[in-house]
């Protein structure tokens, strides 16, 4: 849910309980008002007529004026308790008006009294109209209704518009943390706003991403230096053991010995190569790009292979064309070298694998273990199933030189092969 | 002939002197630029070994300085920087070969040598050994003027062996030599093994001697001793 839905939300919710509360409260207090000025009338009628039956001892006349009705009625002595009554009030229409009824009930206040006249005992019932008094409630509230809508609505309106751009330079953050790459030259700019909170966040954000570019340069820089520092010692490694081996006379334990010392440092040439060439590719140090025909490079790099699909009785298929695309020569030899040598290095004595080269794609397609490859973990570093021989770094090195280049590499297992596919373009 | 090694780390430089030096050959050595400075500018040598990074100066620097003499001294660049532009560079300037370290000095000794052979047998593209002879250019083998089927594995394996002849060679730079350091295939030794049985059994059957000695599994020596 959005911020702006959200807030909208309680805002709206808020002000109406609010506004209801406030509104009953008001018609309550009003209403209690308007009955206490009506109930004093009743108390001023109610002693007119005492003073006229004091005076006259005879009950006033009854009339009806000013919206008031009187009627007395005979009662038994003491049996009438004084008191207010919300009742109704029967008007009568006048005479000049041709209306199918004679009247209509309006809302009434009433007050019930008693007079003794001479030794009679009445109750006396003077009623009004309360009718102005309810025009009044209702207009009032009504207005007070409009108000609530009106506010409603213009609260409604001033954050959908306001609060839309108020959260723009927010907006802006965002989509520049998502575009954020830790590889890339590209820096957070900064946001023009006059928000103090949007200000912070973005030099924060800012700071953050300069702090992660840094110690990645950091590191990358680091990783080139050591790979490059070791490099020499390997050097002379390798060199010592070639002349150690001049020299003649080993026992089988010996040469047993040396031959596991060549191939540990023959990994470690290797392994050390595979990283300086990903940090070369992160660095962008092999920008030398020509126009290369891939069904050329590919039948080279399968004729390498040849003796080694023959060995392992490997069924190869072919359905290549041609395609040319832009890129580095070395870099491009090394992705078909490393996808080709994982797919005969995952597969079974008498497996096969289909090599398929389109416009649009390069799938390198090989059968092999019966269950799906990890996705995404494949093409982390140093990665690689328990009997792999190799460095665990030629898938990221291949998806690096396809981003590279600006090609996908993906994986995925498909009804018993497993199958890298280039996505060109 | 003579061969001067410019190169500052010692281990690799007494490794290299001592696997180059065999009867027939000087090396010299410097560790420094202005030492390989003072020997270039004074003496002649067949194939210079030339380190990029050295101290007191760029490698590159004394191999301008020869070009700029117009001193016909062969130039391998060993440096530990595999970079394209390095390489290019040095290329440029007119070195004859670029080797990245780390490598077998086996490779190295292959590359001298056929850096040697293209300066001193000038246009003649025939190597003999012995019964052997090879033309370098149409890629072919003849013993006593019997041509050989070999294939190009075989054949380049085979200039290997001789250019490394005497010397104990490891199938871990065989292999590098035949498939290149990017492939990395633990049955490779296999097809060293086949490819090798295949050169002698052709050579054999030829009518040549058997040069080639397996060495305590370790590697192979082609040697006529």
């Amino acid at each position: 849910m959005k911020l702006l839905t959200k807030y909208n939300r309680v805002n709206l919710v808020t002000t109406i309980i609010v506004m209801l509360i406030t509104g009953f409260i008001y018609y309550q207090a009003i209403s209690y008002i308007l009955t206490g000025i009506k109930d004093k009338d009743l108390v001023v009628e109610e002693r007119e007529i005492f003073d006229y039956v004091k005076l006259n001892h005879k009950l006033p006349q009854t009339f009806e004026s000013n919206d008031q009705q009187i009627t007395f009625t005979a009662a038994s002595p003491g049996s009438v308790k004084r008191e207010f009554i919300n009742t109704e009030y029967y008007k009568q229409f006048e005479g000049r008006h041709r209306h199918p009824r004679q009247g209509e009930y309006e809302a009434g206040r009433g007050l019930i009294s008693s007079v003794t006249v001479g030794d009679k005992y009445f109750r006396i019932q003077i009623i009004v109209s309360k009718v102005e008094t309810e025009d009044l409630i209702q207009l009032i509230f009504t207005i007070t209704i409009g108000v609530i809508l009106l506010l409603l609505l213009v609260l409604f309106l001033t954050n959908r518009l306001i609060l839309n751009r108020l959260w723009q330079p927010f907006y802006n953050i965002m989509g520049q943390l998502r575009l954020f790459s830790i590889a890339d030259k590209h820096e957070i700019a900064q946001v023009n706003t006059n928000i103090d909170e949007f200000r912070e966040l973005n030099t924060a954000v800012a700071e953050m991403a300069g702090r992660a570019k840094h110690d990645y340069d950091d590191l990358k820089a680091f990783t080139e230096n050591a790979s490059h520092e070791l490099l020499t010692p390997i050097a002379v490694i390798n060199s010592k053991l070639d002349t150690l081996i001049q020299t003649e006379n080993f026992s089988d334990q010996q040469s047993k010995l040396l031959n596991d010392l060549y191939t540990a440092a023959s990994r470690l040439t290797r392994l050390n190569q595979s990283l300086l060439l990903l940090v070369k590719i992160e660095n962008k140090l092999m920008h030398d790009r020509q126009q290369l025909n891939l069904l050329d490079l590919v039948e080279e790099m399968t004729s390498q292979f040849e003796e080694i699909f023959s060995d392992k009785e490997l069924k190869v298929t072919w359905d290549i064309n041609n395609k040319e695309i832009y890129a580095n020569r070395y870099l491009t030899e090394i992705l078909l070298s490393n996808l080709i040598s994982n797919a005969i290095r995952h597969n079974y004595t008498g497996g096969e694998i289909i090599i398929d080269l389109n416009n649009e794609t390069l799938t390198i397609k090989n059968t092999g273990d019966a269950e799906p490859l990890p996705d995404e973990k494949i093409f982390t570093r140093f990665h690689k199933s328990s009997h792999s021989e190799g460095s665990g770094l030629g898938l990221t090195i291949s998806r690096q030189i396809c981003e590279s280049f600006g090609f996908k590499l993906e994986y995925f297992y498909d009804q018993g092969y497993h199958v890298f596919e280039v996505i060109f373009g | 002939m003579k061969i001067l090694i410019v190169e500052d780390e010692e281990g690799l430089r007494e490794s290299i002197e001592e696997y180059f030096t065999e009867a027939g050959n000087i090396c010299e050595a410097a560790a420094t630029y202005q030492s390989a400075l003072a020997k270039v500018n004074m003496y002649r040598y067949d194939c210079i070994l030339l380190d990029i990074t050295l101290p007191g100066g760029n490698g590159l620097e004394i191999l301008k300085s020869l070009k700029d003499n117009n001193y016909p001294d062969g130039v391998l660049i060993i440096s530990a920087k595999n970079s394209l532009d390095d390489r290019l560079e040095g290329l440029n300037i007119g070195a004859d070969d670029y080797l990245v370290k780390p490598f077998h000095l086996s490779e190295l000794k292959a590359r001298v040598t056929a850096i040697i052979r293209r300066k001193s047998y000038n246009g003649s593209n025939l190597l003999v050994f012995n019964e052997i002879t090879i033309d370098l250019q149409a890629k072919e083998v003849k013993i006593d003027n019997t041509p050989l089927k070999f294939t190009r594995k075989e054949f380049a394996l085979l200039l290997y062996f001789i250019a490394n002849k005497g010397k104990v060679v490891s199938k871990n730079a065989i292999a590098e030599h035949l498939w290149g350091d990017g492939i990395d295939m633990a049955n490779n030794f296999d097809f060293i093994y086949s490819h090798i049985k295949n050169i002698r059994k052709k050579l054999m059957e030829a009518g040549c001697a058997d040069y080639i000695q397996a060495a305590y599994g370790m590697g192979y020596k082609f040697t006529d001793k």
